[in-house]
């Protein structure tokens, strides 16, 4: 299915103006996702807008994290146009908690303190004001307390939290996040929902999130979209329940 | 307590070689904590050996007189082949990663085993020069000059201020390498200068250090402080301070107890990781307590073992007639000086002569020192063959040199002297190992002992005679001093 009306869809499901006012951060056009000469994904066409909450929905292995890596330049897409409002430095990207390596000894405000490293030079040392982000954002997150843990010492909920308090140490524009609400509890799943939902509404942030769990989606989510067997497409129930 | 004071002063002999063992003990562990967390130790393994290997090619090509002499000594050409062999080695693993061609041990391991089997297949290649790349190979660091010094200073150098500036870029390449894409763009030059810097250290240290130390002091510090640290920044630090401290109790160790300084570092090493997982079980006060025990417990037992006494004068032992037996050699070498005549040497090849005729040896110098050191002291020496020309030289087990003597109708006191080992194979210095006992032949009671072990410097000699002959007369002086 093409999804080339799910664009407008998309960028007017939460307000009916909101396309007009802001431009795309992210636009992909007929773009064929894959690796060397395995597609993936094909004939994806969508665009992310300032203050969207995209909820990426589908079975593990159908390509939710090729096409986030496409988006963030890690891919480059085997055909069509994939263009960025903004530079990928203000891009926040929340990985997959399991894709980070437990061997290194470091505090989660060292992990957190990371978000900077793009805006301080190699001689430069960390400054105050950098130091008073972190301690913002840790606040941000609801856990100013556990900077000084070991990173890989917190629950999954706590680290996908202060991944995101990473991804937030960008100062982003738009922030991209893989299935970070999978292997956590239930509470910490409506924690980070909150979060999320909270981002998108006060920082005007467009947050783009990937579950394998349709129905988790449907609840944070103000757009889904599908994917699977190669196709993507917009969930018209979620669009249906829209005011 | 006195080795410890000596070897810290500027004035010591093997200074140099301290400072450049710390210096690689204060940097090495920068990059090894790298090679840990990437999980990439292996090739802290791997490379060594190839720039072994590189060593060995280039002395080769030396012999067969394709590369011409540069600098003073040997180690310029085996840098070249360190520096050369090492970056190809890893260019061609570098390459090979990015093609993910077969798994990543098997490379490095295939890789090691290559290195390792050409190192030996080139030094057969070249027997003429075995002994020198077996002595770089060896990486006695204790050789190390002023001017390598100030080039290993140079280089450790350049590497400390990059690890330390460009921390956050290596740490962040490391740990995420698509945040560090996100970020700092291209993260390949981040690799790439982490694994030159690897490599700068790796065929540098090799040379002046030997592959087996260059290893332990990549990975052993970085390994040890694991499980004590739960920040990069702590991380990072006290493996360097481990570093240091096994630099400094290994050559420390190495010195008072004549042990070679790779093994005994490594060996400290492998300690501390044991020591350091221990700990990880005891609160923080019980950590800082045992840490102070131990080095309390390492520096006075180095430190029980003071020189022994001097050589008594005559009025001391009532005797001012004493026998200078000969000195035994029981090295298994014959401790021939080499002859600088090349009409000796020719004839020596045709068989006209035995090179014991005309040769002086290791023991012949240690006498005649000993004798003229014997004369100062107020002794009136005899020589034991003046007695009886059939006289051997004297066991330093006592009971078997006094009944020997008694055999040959001496009385009074007899000076006698062993060697158990003398290894003069670089003009530097000469590892030596010799009993020195003064014996009442009546009864073969010990009058005065002293046992010379270890390395002693000869940084004046040019030649391995002149070190021998050097490393000779200090022994005896020492003997007699005091």
């Amino acid at each position: 299915m093409r999804i080339e009306r799910d664009v407008d869809e998309i960028s007017s499901a939460r307000e009916k103006d909101l396309s007009e006012k802001s431009f795309s951060l992210v636009r992909l056009q007929d773009v064929t996702l894959g690796y060397g000469s395995t597609r993936v994904v094909e004939n994806v066409n969508l665009a992310i807008y300032s203050g969207s909450l995209i909820g990426l929905a589908g079975p593990n292995g159908s390509g939710k994290t090729t096409l986030f890596r496409t988006i963030l330049g890690l891919l480059p897409p085997l055909s069509g146009t994939l263009s960025r409002g903004c530079p990928l430095s203000r891009f926040g990207y929340v990985p997959q908690g399991a894709a980070l390596d437990p061997q290194f000894p470091l505090s989660a405000a060292e992990v957190v303190e990371m978000g900077a490293y793009g805006r301080v030079r190699p001689y430069q040392l960390f400054s105050a004001a950098e130091r008073e982000r972190v301690k913002e954002v840790l606040q941000q997150i609801g856990l100013p307390q556990l900077g000084a843990r070991p990173f890989f010492s917190l629950s999954g909920g706590q680290k996908q939290r202060m991944l995101i308090a990473r991804a937030l140490m960008v100062n982003p524009k738009i922030m991209i996040l893989d299935e970070p609400l999978s292997g956590v509890d239930e509470e910490s799943r409506r924690s980070i929902a909150e979060l999320l939902t909270k981002l998108t509404r006060e920082n005007d942030l467009a947050v783009f999130f990937s579950s394998h769990d349709l129905e988790m989606v449907q609840r944070v989510a103000d757009s889904i979209v599908q994917i699977d067997k190669g196709q993507i497409w917009l969930d018209e129930r979620k669009a249906r329940l829209r005011p | 307590m006195s080795t410890l004071f000596e070897i810290v002063s500027p004035s010591y002999l093997l200074f140099p070689a301290l400072v450049g063992t710390l210096m690689m003990g204060l940097v090495c562990p920068l990059i090894g904590s790298y090679l840990v967390l990437r999980r990439t130790v292996f090739l802290g393994l791997t490379l060594p050996e190839i720039a072994a290997a590189g060593v060995a090619f280039t002395f080769w090509l030396q012999q067969l007189g394709w590369l011409p002499q540069i600098g003073q000594g040997e180690r310029g050409i085996a840098m070249i082949g360190s520096l050369t062999f090492t970056f190809i080695g890893m260019g061609l693993l570098g390459y090979l990663e990015q093609r993910s061609k077969g798994l990543a041990e098997g490379r490095l391991a295939a890789a090691y085993a290559f290195a390792g089997a050409v190192t030996i297949l080139f030094m057969v290649f070249n027997p003429a020069g075995q002994i020198e790349v077996l002595n770089l190979l060896k990486g006695e660091v204790i050789a190390l000059s002023k001017g390598e010094l100030r080039l290993l200073t140079g280089v450790l150098g350049l590497v400390f201020v990059a690890m330390l500036i460009f921390r956050r870029e290596f740490l962040l390449t490391s740990f995420d390498r698509d945040l560090a894409f996100l970020l700092k763009g291209r993260q390949v030059i981040w690799d790439v200068s982490l694994y030159l810097l690897a490599g700068l250290v790796i065929a540098f240290g090799v040379i002046m250090a030997g592959p087996l130390l260059i290893f332990g002091f990549l990975v052993l510090p970085a390994l040890a402080a694991k499980p004590l640290v739960q920040r990069m920044s702590s991380y990072l630090m006290l493996s360097s301070m481990l570093g240091l401290a096994m630099a400094f109790f290994g050559f420390y160790s190495s010195v008072r107890l004549d042990l070679p300084l790779g093994p005994t570092d490594v060996t400290l090493g492998c300690m501390l990781i044991f020591f350091a997982y221990g700990l990880r079980r005891v609160s923080p006060k019980t950590f800082v307590a045992l840490t102070c025990v131990c080095v309390a417990i390492m520096v006075s037992a180095c430190g029980t073992q003071a020189p022994g006494p001097s050589v008594p004068d005559a009025k001391t032992i009532h005797a001012d007639q004493i026998w200078l037996a000969k000195v035994k050699n029981s090295t298994a070498l014959p401790l021939l000086l080499p002859s600088n005549n090349p009409l000796r040497s020719l004839a020596e090849m045709a068989g006209k002569i035995s090179p014991e005729d005309y040769r002086q040896s290791v023991m012949d110098l240690l006498r005649q020192n000993l004798q003229s050191e014997l004369g100062k002291k107020g002794f009136q020496t005899s020589l034991t063959e003046e007695k009886d020309a059939r006289f051997p030289p004297l066991p330093s087990d006592s009971t078997g040199a006094a009944r020997i003597a008694r055999d040959g109708k001496l009385s009074g006191i007899v000076f006698v002297s062993e060697i158990f080992r003398w290894e003069g194979e670089t003009q530097k210095y000469v590892r030596a190992l010799i009993d020195f006992k003064l014996i009442r032949i009546d009864d073969g009671a010990v009058i005065w002992q002293r046992r010379v072990q270890g390395a002693i410097p000869t940084p004046s000699a040019t030649n391995l005679g002149q070190a021998s002959t050097d490393a000779a007369g200090k022994i005896v002086r020492d003997l007699f001093a005091g």
